[in-house]
C-alpha cells in the first residue's frame, strides 16, 4: 500500500478527466445534471470514508462542513465577487480551521462521545444556517449565479459537469496520495487498534486530529461543487436525511476501499430516479426502502457491495 | 420569584421528567451493548401515533393505552435486537468495536419507522393526543400547575420507580445488570447474555413508547417529532451517559434549563439550547456533571 501510486491509482483520475470532458457531447441536459449530483457524492462519500473507513472514528459533522463550504463559496462568489476557485480555496482553509477547533475539542473523546459531539456540532450548524438570515438567507435560502471561473462564467450544465469533472480526478489523486502517506498508514493503524498505534509511536490523537481535518475539507470542497451546478441552495440540503444518505453510500459499497466508495455512491445516488421510475404510486415507501437498505446491507453486507466482489473473486482464484 | 417564571420551571420540570425517561432508554441500552440508540427518538414518535391510532378508531379508555403502547414498542426494541444487533456482534472478533455498525443500523431503524409512520393516512395533519387528565388548574398562591403537567410528572416518577424496582430487587432486573456489567461472568453463572439484551432492547423501547404517549399532548404529532431524542441525548450526556440517576438528573435539568433560555433568549434559542449544552459538557466535563472520574478502560 504504501509508497507511490500503482499505475490505475494515477490512470484513473486521467481517464476521469477525459471522460468528463468528453461527455457532455453525448448527454442530454438532465443526465449532465443527475452527473454532477453523483460526482458531488463521490467526493462526499471519499471524504467521510477518511475519517470512518481509514481512521475508524464515527463522526456525524460531515454535512455540517458541506454546509459551510456551500454557504462560504457561495457568499463570497455573490457578495463578495471573488472567484469561484478562490472562493473555494478560502471556503476550504476556513472550514480547515473550523474543523481543527472541533478536533481539538473532541479528539480526546473516546468512540462515543465524538460521535455526539459532531452530532450536536451538525444540529447546531444546521440551526445557524436557519436562523442567521442576514447571512444564510435562512429557510428561503440563497439564489445563486453562475459561477465564475476566473477565465470564463460556467453557464451550461456541460460546462459545469467539466468542471466537477476535474475537481472530481484532483480530490481522487489527492485521495489516493493520502492512503498511501505515513499519515494514511497512521489512520489505519489507529482504526485497527489505537493501543497498538500508540505503542508503534504513533500520536493517536494528532492523526485522528488530521483525518478529521482532511475530511471535513472534502465535505467543503463537496459544498463547493454544489454551488457550482446549481441555482439554489436552502438549509434544507444539510440536514440529517442527507446526512444518513451519505453513511448509506458507505455501508452499502464498502468501507474503507476507493473502489468500494465510488460504487455505493453510485448506487445509493442513482437508486431515487429507479424508485422513480419503477414504484409509481409506491414512491411514499422510499424512506422505508432506504432504511431497509441500511439495515439490510450493514447486518448481511459488513464490507458492503465491494466486500462481496473481492470475495468473490478471491474464492474463484483459490478455487482454480 | 416571579409567577411566570415559576410557571416555565413547573412545565420545564413536566418535560424533562419526559426526557429523562427518553434518556434512560438511552443509556439502558449503552450500558448493554456500547452503542447509542439513534432510533430512540423515532420510538417515541412510534409510542405517539399507536396511541394516537387506538383514540382515534377504538373507544380504549386512555389508561389502557399505556399498556398496548409499551408491548408495541417493546416488541420493536427486541425484534430489531434479534434482526440486526445479533448478526452484527456474531461476526465481529471479540477485539473489534461493533459501535460504527450498530449505530448506523439504529439509523436505518430511525428511517424505517419513520418511513412506515409517513404512510399511515394520520400523518397528513399535526395532530395532538388529548391530555392525560382535565380539569382546572391547581393553583399554589399565584402559581397555576396544570393536571394534565402534574399528570405527566407523576406517570413518568412512576415509571422511573418502577424502572429501579426492577433492575435492582427482580431477579431478572438483577441478571439483566450483570449482563451488562460482565458479560463473560455473567455467562458462566448461568445467565443467557445474549436474550438479556434482546430484552434490555425491547425495555428501551418500552420506555420510549411510553414517552411518546406523555409528550403527545404537549408536542404536535408529526413523523419528525423524532428530534426531541437530541434533548434526551443532552440529558444522557449532562448524567455522563453511563449513570442512570444521573441522566434523570440531566433530564429534569435540561427540560427546566431550556424553557429559562427560551425564556431569556427567545424562543428559537430552545431549538439550539441541547447542542450546544452536549458540546460544552463534553468538552469541559466528558464525564458529565455527576460522574465520577472518566473509567479507563482496561484491554
Amino acid at each position: 500500500m504504501y509508497g507511490t501510486l500503482s499505475k490505475s491509482e494515477t490512470l484513473w483520475p486521467v481517464f476521469i478527466v477525459i471522460a468528463g470532458l468528453l461527455l457532455p457531447f453525448f448527454a442530454n441536459n438532465y443526465q449532465l445534471y443527475l452527473g454532477c449530483v453523483l460526482i458531488v457524492y463521490v467526493v462526499l462519500a471519499l471524504g467521510l470514508d477518511i475519517i470512518m473507513g481509514r481512521a475508524g472514528q464515527f463522526a456525524f459533522s460531515h454535512i455540517a462542513f458541506y454546509g459551510i463550504g456551500a454557504y462560504a463559496t457561495a457568499i463570497l462568489q455573490q457578495r463578495f465577487g471573488v472567484p469561484f476557485p478562490i472562493g473555494l480555496v478560502i471556503a476550504v482553509l476556513l472550514s480547515a480551521g473550523i474543523a481543527w477547533l472541533v478536533a481539538m475539542a473532541s479528539v480526546r473523546l473516546r468512540h462515543i462521545y465524538l460521535g455526539l459531539a459532531t452530532v450536536a456540532f451538525a444540529s447546531a450548524a444546521q440551526w445557524l444556517a436557519q436562523t442567521w438570515k442576514g447571512v444564510t438567507g435562512g429557510v428561503d435560502g440563497m439564489r445563486l449565479q453562475p459561477s465564475d471561473m476566473i477565465f470564463f462564467t460556467s453557464r451550461t450544465d456541460a460546462s459545469n459537469f467539466r468542471i466537477l469533472a476535474v475537481i472530481l480526478a484532483i480530490m481522487l489523486l489527492l485521495n489516493f496520495l493520502l492512503i498511501r502517506s505515513r499519515l494514511g498508514r497512521a489512520m489505519a493503524a489507529i482504526r485497527d487498534s489505537e493501543h497498538v498505534a500508540s505503542v508503534s509511536g504513533i500520536d493517536v490523537r494528532r492523526t485522528k486530529a488530521w483525518a478529521f481535518v482532511i475530511s471535513s475539507a472534502y465535505a467543503c470542497v463537496g459544498g463547493g461543487m454544489l454551488v457550482v451546478f446549481n441555482s439554489f441552495i436552502d438549509p434544507m440540503n444539510f440536514t440529517f436525511a442527507p446526512a444518513v444518505l451519505l453513511l448509506t453510500m458507505l455501508v452499502v459499497g464498502g468501507m474503507g476501499s476507493v473502489a468500494g466508495v465510488v460504487i455505493g455512491s453510485l448506487t445509493m445516488g442513482i437508486l431515487p430516479e429507479i424508485l422513480r421510475s419503477t414504484m409509481g404510486d409506491f414512491i411514499v415507501w422510499q424512506e422505508f426502502v432506504y432504511g431497509l437498505i441500511l439495515v439490510l446491507s450493514i447486518t448481511l453486507m459488513p464490507q458492503g457491495i465491494w466486500g462481496l466482489v473481492r470475495n468473490r473473486t478471491e474464492s474463484k482464484r483459490s478455487a482454480t | 420569584m416571579s409567577t411566570t417564571l415559576a410557571l416555565i420551571i413547573i412545565s420545564g420540570i413536566a418535560t424533562g421528567s419526559v426526557y429523562a425517561l427518553i434518556a434512560l432508554s438511552i443509556v439502558i441500552v449503552y450500558k448493554s451493548s456500547e452503542a447509542v440508540n439513534f432510533a430512540a427518538g423515532e420510538v417515541v414518535m412510534v409510542g405517539a401515533y399507536i396511541a394516537l391510532f387506538f383514540i382515534v378508531s377504538t373507544s380504549v379508555p386512555y389508561w389502557l393505552i399505556f399498556p398496548i403502547v409499551a408491548i408495541g414498542t417493546f416488541a420493536i426494541g427486541a425484534a430489531f435486537e434479534r434482526a440486526a444487533i445479533v448478526p452484527i456482534i456474531r461476526r465481529m472478533s471479540a477485539r473489534e468495536n461493533p459501535l460504527i455498525p450498530i449505530v448506523i443500523a439504529t439509523f436505518g431503524l430511525s428511517l424505517m419507522l419513520k418511513g412506515i409512520v409517513r404512510v399511515i393516512p394520520y400523518t397528513e395533519q399535526v395532530r395532538s393526543l388529548p391530555p392525560l387528565v382535565r380539569g382546572a388548574p391547581i393553583r399554589i398562591g399565584d402559581v397555576m400547575i396544570l393536571r394534565a403537567d402534574l399528570a405527566i410528572v407523576v406517570i413518568s416518577v412512576l415509571f422511573i420507580l418502577g424502572f429501579w424496582i426492577f433492575f435492582t430487587r427482580t431477579l431478572l432486573g438483577r441478571a439483566l445488570q450483570a449482563s451488562s456489567q460482565n458479560p463473560l461472568c455473567a455467562q458462566l453463572s448461568g445467565i443467557p447474555v445474549a436474550r438479556m439484551r434482546m430484552i434490555v432492547w425491547g425495555i428501551a423501547g418500552l420506555m420510549a413508547g411510553v414517552c411518546g404517549v406523555l409528550v403527545g399532548p404537549k408536542l404536535g404529532l408529526t413523523p419528525d417529532m423524532g428530534g426531541v431524542i437530541m434533548v434526551a441525548l443532552a440529558a444522557a450526556v449532562i448524567g455522563g451517559f453511563s449513570n442512570l440517576p444521573g441522566s434523570i438528573v440531566g433530564g429534569f435539568t435540561i427540560g427546566v434549563l431550556q424553557n429559562l433560555i427560551g425564556y431569556w433568549f427567545g424562543s428559537e434559542t430552545i431549538a439550539v439550547a441541547p447542542f450546544i449544552m452536549i458540546m460544552v459538557v463534553l468538552v469541559l466535563r466528558p464525564q458529565g456533571l455527576f460522574g465520577g472520574p472518566v473509567h479507563v478502560k482496561k484491554v
